[in-house]
């Protein structure tokens, strides 16, 4: 008896330990990305996996610190590809996390738009090491229901007709960079900080409160609680689906706006594949069938052509909008400290 | 004591004074050698020994507004649950005879749910056309809209909510182990119920004021969550500010620092009620 279980026991392990080594010789593809973010619904890495018979597995991020984190201790090696916000790929670059993409062989990339391909922070000199994925913006959103008429300017934000009833969002990069540009400076490179502590705390007043998730956003606005405020432009969009009577407009003074960009891992294990992959992602085919599920707007200038006139108005797909962003651009930690030292002190200001 | 016995009483030791070691003391300094250093050290990073951080404190005047504001929110709702918890344990421990057990347990029964899920339930609460409001229209005791929700009220509201569990039961155990022919003796001796009150059983019961109120002090003044749930645009305090140099702008040496003082202010808040301690032993002649 004892000897038989013993026996069924070792054969049950030389089939597992059969088993693993199957999986451990399949090729596997390792993604670094948010969870839930186009990269992993399953139908795309099904695509993906039967087309090039590898296996596609993913690891998630809670932030961007998180990925650089990961790719310092350890990751080099190990993982394929990464999606970085592109204010963090002159970091990963120095560090000598990345390598470089050809660019020549996605037959994709000439799709994208040339404002997001032309960025400085996706390259060093002459070599390309990230690729424009999808991109979005900060911007005014109101109440259409409430405020009859088109607003135009940032300053709504601090028009005391709506006292009481605007919100702004609790993030030291949004508040400053808006500040910046009702004040006419720069935005990723503000020339006058104590204006723009000035202005913060003058808006005070005459805010209903602060908002830092999504969703407090959608409450505020949903409960009338609130009817203008700086929102996202995803959100937004999602919003308006719902029918909710929100309008988003990107004003005179422009907006802050964001891109996510793929970058192949230093000494990435399948090199090929990696780039493959990225080619993948900013295809037309995955792009259209994301943004019709709901993603940010796509980097990609093919996708315009394919997409419905409402989903790619919605997601305001068009050169202009692009054109009249202020991208949020890499900045050192220290300066980074100091914008978090002024925002605290504004939120401190009794 | 014979050394068989000694070398057993440190075997016993060994286990709690290493889990404090580990996971007390070791911490706590590496929180400190953070708190002295310029940056996180990493493979990129170059980490100096400065005292910057902790400069910053005593140079910026927002680091200490902040903080005052933490200690005078954790006085206040330490004050308001003395005010609840106190007839509610002395009517737990005193009065009822019956189904004290039910009774207490159904103090218990807030801790069961998240902080988190707590604090998101004021939200609701006290959301402008939410429950409370139209409770309070229909009571005709207000007109219009209810402006609680973001206020600094609100965050006190729900941090007595969450803490006061905490006094109630430090009070309880105190206010039973009072020795009920105490009372009778006093009554016999022609006291009135008051003074009953005022010299034999509050001082009696000071040792269980005191827990019950460091209890409630000490993560009060550290909160965060709650004032930034419900405190809207008063909702910075010096908690909020430590949980964004960690989850934000990945200043740990700052946060450390910041984290560090708090700690400090906590210890000399704790010897203080050590003397009050000791002043109540002396008043009632003896700890008991």
């Amino acid at each position: 008896m004892r000897t038989r279980g013993l026996t069924l026991l070792l054969i049950l392990t030389m089939i597992a330990s059969l088993a693993l080594t199957t999986v451990a010789k399949e090729k596997v593809l390792r993604v670094i990305n948010w969870k839930d973010y186009g990269s992993d619904v399953p139908w795309a890495v099904k695509a993906f996996e039967q087309k090039f018979g590898v296996k596609v597995v993913h690891d998630y991020m809670a932030s961007e610190e998180e990925l650089l984190t990961k790719l310092r201790t350890g990751g080099i090696g190990k993982y394929d590809v990464a999606l970085p916000n592109i204010a963090y790929v002159p970091i990963a670059i120095n560090e000598n996390l990345l390598e470089p993409i050809h660019t020549e062989k996605l037959t994709n990339y000439k799709q994208l738009f040339a404002k997001f391909r032309g960025m400085k922070e996706l390259r060093k000199g002459n070599t390309i090491y990230a690729v424009p994925w999808v991109w979005g913006s900060t911007s005014l959103a109101y109440n259409s229901e409430v405020i009859k008429e088109d607003l135009t300017s940032l300053s709504a934000l601090w028009d005391p007709k709506y006292k009481g009833k605007i919100t702004f969002h609790d993030d030291f990069t949004d508040a400053i960079m808006t500040a910046a540009l009702v004040l006419g400076q720069d935005p990723n490179n503000p020339s006058d900080l104590g204006a723009i502590k000035k202005k913060l705390i003058e808006q005070k007043p005459l805010l209903k409160t602060y908002w830092s998730q999504g969703d407090d956003w959608s409450k505020l606005f949903a409960a009338k609680q609130i009817v203008i405020g700086n929102a996202w432009s995803g959100q937004s969009a999602a919003m308006r689906n719902e029918g909710q009577p929100l309008k988003y407009v990107i004003p005179k003074e422009g907006a802050i706006g964001w891109v996510d960009s793929w970058v192949v891992v230093k000494n990435a294990p399948n090199r090929d594949l990696a780039e493959k992959y990225i080619d993948y992602m900013i295809g037309a085919d995955f792009l259209t069938r994301w943004a019709k599920e709901g993603s940010p707007a796509p980097a990609s200038e093919a996708v315009l052509k394919t997409l419905p006139k409402q989903v790619s108005a919605d997601l305001m797909l068009d050169q202009a909008t692009i054109d009249r962003l202020s991208y949020i651009s890499y900045r050192p930690s220290a300066v980074l400290r100091q914008w978090d030292e002024l925002w605290q002190e504004v939120k401190a200001t009794p | 004591m014979p050394p068989g016995e000694r070398a057993w009483r440190n075997t016993l030791v060994l286990p709690p004074a290493a889990w404090l070691l580990l996971f007390v003391v070791m911490p706590l300094a590496i929180m400190f050698c953070f708190s002295l250093l310029t940056e996180v050290p990493g493979p990129t990073t170059k980490a100096v020994f400065t005292l910057q951080n902790y400069v910053k404190f005593f140079t910026k005047d927002f680091y200490r507004l902040l903080t005052w504001k933490s200690i005078t929110m954790g006085v206040w709702v330490t004050a308001i649950c003395l005010v609840i918890s106190y007839p509610m344990a002395y009517y737990l421990a005193k009065v009822v005879r019956r189904h004290q057990t039910t009774l207490l347990l159904l103090v218990i029964i807030p801790f069961w749910s998240s902080f988190l899920v707590r604090a998101y339930s004021w939200v609701t609460l006290f959301m402008e056309g939410g429950v409370l409001e139209r409770l309070l229209g229909k009571l005709h005791l207000i007109s219009g809209p209810l402006q609680f929700l973001f206020t600094y009220p609100a965050i006190i509201v729900a941090l007595v909510h969450i803490y006061f569990p905490y006094m109630v039961l430090t009070l309880f155990v105190s206010l039973e182990k009072i020795d009920d022919r105490l009372i009778e003796a006093a009554q016999t001796l022609g006291s009135r119920p008051w003074s009953t009150f005022w010299r034999v059983v509050f001082p009696l019961s000071l040792p269980g004021v005191v827990a019950g109120a460091m209890l409630v002090f000490i993560p009060a003044i550290g909160s965060f969550v709650e004032p930034r749930i419900l405190g809207g645009l008063a909702g910075t305090v010096i908690g909020t500010v430590i949980e964004d140099q960690f989850l934000v702008v990945y200043n740990w040496p700052l946060g450390s620092a910041l984290a560090f003082l708090l700690l400090v202010i906590m210890l000399l808040v704790l010897g203080g009620t050590a003397g009050i301690r000791k002043l109540a032993a002396g008043r009632t002649g003896g700890e008991r």
